[in-house]
């Protein structure tokens, strides 16, 4: 199982993420999905996993920082232009967890060689997709943004996240949940 | 003449025959980057930076050195002999001497060199005879003098003396920039000894091993790692540079202020775009160079076709950065649109930029 922080740890069926599986984060754009998907990382990161992250353009890697993901021990493939499943092929190998945007729906095809890699090499593979966009197989647990809303004062200063988590088979019910992503501190946090 | 800090470090001043040096010289001058962007490495063992600005900001002279002194410490592991003067030839003198010459006093400072320090036996054996002990002697004389008595480099030596030339002849290594220059891309002897920031372990190996082979697919600027800066802008905080150039530590006390608080923005534009920005009535909205706004932001229009309605704002927030040179002036605006999405936009040169989403 490979670790995970605040709020998630208490929301997850077992607590973590299980190695060799695919997780699918699903939010429309601008809504969440990029801090989700981050926020996964960081205890694992913490704890001295390597991650990377394929397809995100510019990550904002003070946020990254402010979230708790340890920079020192993250690859980042920001533009991977065509190659996008080679790329995170190649960081399977060498990362713990991966997270990968890919840059339209994937294929089939495509989906399955990343995941039964994932599975040899016991990684986390992370996806973020759009609602229009969908991973084509499904995957062992799923969080699904259904609303975001911000709270401001002179400033952002916190967003609320609604968020719909499911698993498969046995702990496969889904739960809703509010979460704090980010909080003031940037950090993602249980309400 | 500007007021240099210089920091003499006797350990980087030789090189060594694997290269070694040079790579560590390159990681102590990004480190000094952070306390001035004006930094220079004048030659191996030898960095001078501005010292006005920065003595200004972190609150005086002896605190700028402090943090000098426990850069070096930190990044090399050596110990340096700090210096305060003005120019970059009495500034290498101070080094020497340990000294912070007082504003003002630098003039007195190097009349009082021996003359042995302008680097010419020749001309230190003829001074000598002429009973010129010190720079002030020699400087006092004639410049027409100079040159009937003394060889052709003599009347250089001489407006150095004067103060009216900042640096000899060959105190500076001229092709060290582009060696520099070819270095970045290729991973520091301290981090191949050290891993990337600490320990290296098997998962490391696995790691460098996978970026290899994405280099190796995609080209060495595919793959990124982050350099954690001190900038004051979001996109200037921390960066990312393409994996085995050199790392700066990453240092929690970014040194300067007026940062956009946290949260911070998730995905971070490399390459600001323009965007425009207008009020209720349509009419753009401009900032003065006092920091107020023309109108109240009502609409965002991304590109000529997207259009969003600006649901609610904050700021700006004004921010010059590098004040003490650069003078830029840019301001910071926070917007939430329709459907729930924030953005940080920034306004410089009177144009509204998209900088960061808050995905």
């Amino acid at each position: 199982m490979m670790p995970l922080g605040e709020p998630w740890k208490a929301l997850v069926p077992g607590g973590g993420l299980r190695r060799g599986s695919t997780v699918v984060v699903e939010a429309a754009p601008g809504l969440g999905g990029l801090s989700l998907a981050l926020s996964l990382l960081t205890a694992s990161s913490a704890n001295g996993h390597w991650a990377g992250v394929v397809g995100v353009d510019d990550p904002g890697v003070v946020a990254m920082a402010e979230l708790g993901v340890d920079l020192r021990r993250v690859l980042f493939v920001p533009r991977p232009r065509g190659a996008w499943a080679e790329s995170a092929a190649d960081l399977l190998d060498g990362v713990d967890l991966l997270v990968v945007r890919p840059p339209s729906r994937a294929a089939h095809g495509v989906a399955r060689k990343l995941m039964d890699r994932v599975r040899e090499r016991g990684t986390v593979l992370i996806v973020l997709s759009e609602p229009g966009a969908a991973w084509p197989l499904p995957a062992e647990l799923s969080f699904v943004v259904t609303e975001s809303r911000w709270a401001t004062s002179s400033r952002l200063d916190a967003r609320y996240l609604s968020v719909r988590v499911a698993g498969r088979g046995e702990a496969g019910r889904a739960s809703e949940h509010v979460v704090m992503l980010p909080n003031r501190r940037g950090q993602a946090a249980a309400t | 003449m500007e007021r240099l800090l210089a920091l003499w470090v006797e350990a980087l001043s030789s090189e060594e025959p694997d290269g070694s040096t040079l790579r560590d010289s390159l990681a102590l001058l990004d480190a000094l980057s952070l306390l001035c962007p004006f930094s220079e490495l004048v030659r191996l063992g030898f960095y001078v930076l501005p010292l006005r600005g920065p003595s200004r900001f972190f609150g005086g002279e002896e605190a700028v050195l402090k943090m000098a002194r426990e850069t070096v410490r930190d990044v090399t592991g050596h110990e340096a002999l700090l210096g305060v003067a003005d120019g970059v030839f009495c500034a290498e003198l101070a080094a020497r001497e340990q000294r912070v010459v007082a504003p003002g006093a630098t003039d007195a400072f190097r009349r009082a060199q021996p003359i042995e320090v302008l680097g010419r036996k020749d001309l230190a054996t003829t001074c000598r005879r002429l009973g010129l002990y010190t720079l002030g002697p020699f400087a006092d004389l004639e410049v027409a003098r100079v040159g009937e008595r003394f060889n052709k480099h003599a009347l250089e030596l001489h407006r150095v003396a004067r103060g009216e030339l900042d640096e000899l002849v060959g105190q500076r290594d001229l092709r060290l920039g582009a060696r520099l220059g070819h270095l970045v891309g290729e991973p520091s002897s301290k981090h191949e000894q050290l891993g990337l920031f600490g320990q290296r372990g098997a998962g490391d190996e696995r790691a460098f091993a996978a970026a290899h082979r994405v280099r190796r697919r995609l080209g060495a600027d595919a793959l990124l790692v982050a350099s954690p800066r001190g900038g004051r802008a979001p996109e200037d905080r921390a960066t990312l540079v393409p994996w085995g150039s050199p790392l700066v530590e990453p240092d929690a006390k970014a040194p300067w202020p007026g940062q956009i608080r946290s949260p911070s923005p998730v995905t971070s534009l490399a390459h600001p775009v323009a965007v425009r920005l207008h009020d209720q009535h349509d009419a753009p909205v401009l900032m003065s160079a006092r920091g107020t706004l023309s109108g109240e932001p009502a609409t965002l229009l991304l590109t000529s076709y997207a259009r969003r309605t600006v649901c609610w704002y904050a700021g700006p927030w004004p921010l010059v950065e590098r004040w003490w040179v650069l003078g830029r002036r840019r301001a910071y605006l926070q917007v939430v649109l329709s459907l729930g999405e924030a953005m940080l936009l920034s306004a410089e040169s009177g144009r509204w930029w998209l900088v960061g989403i808050y995905d």
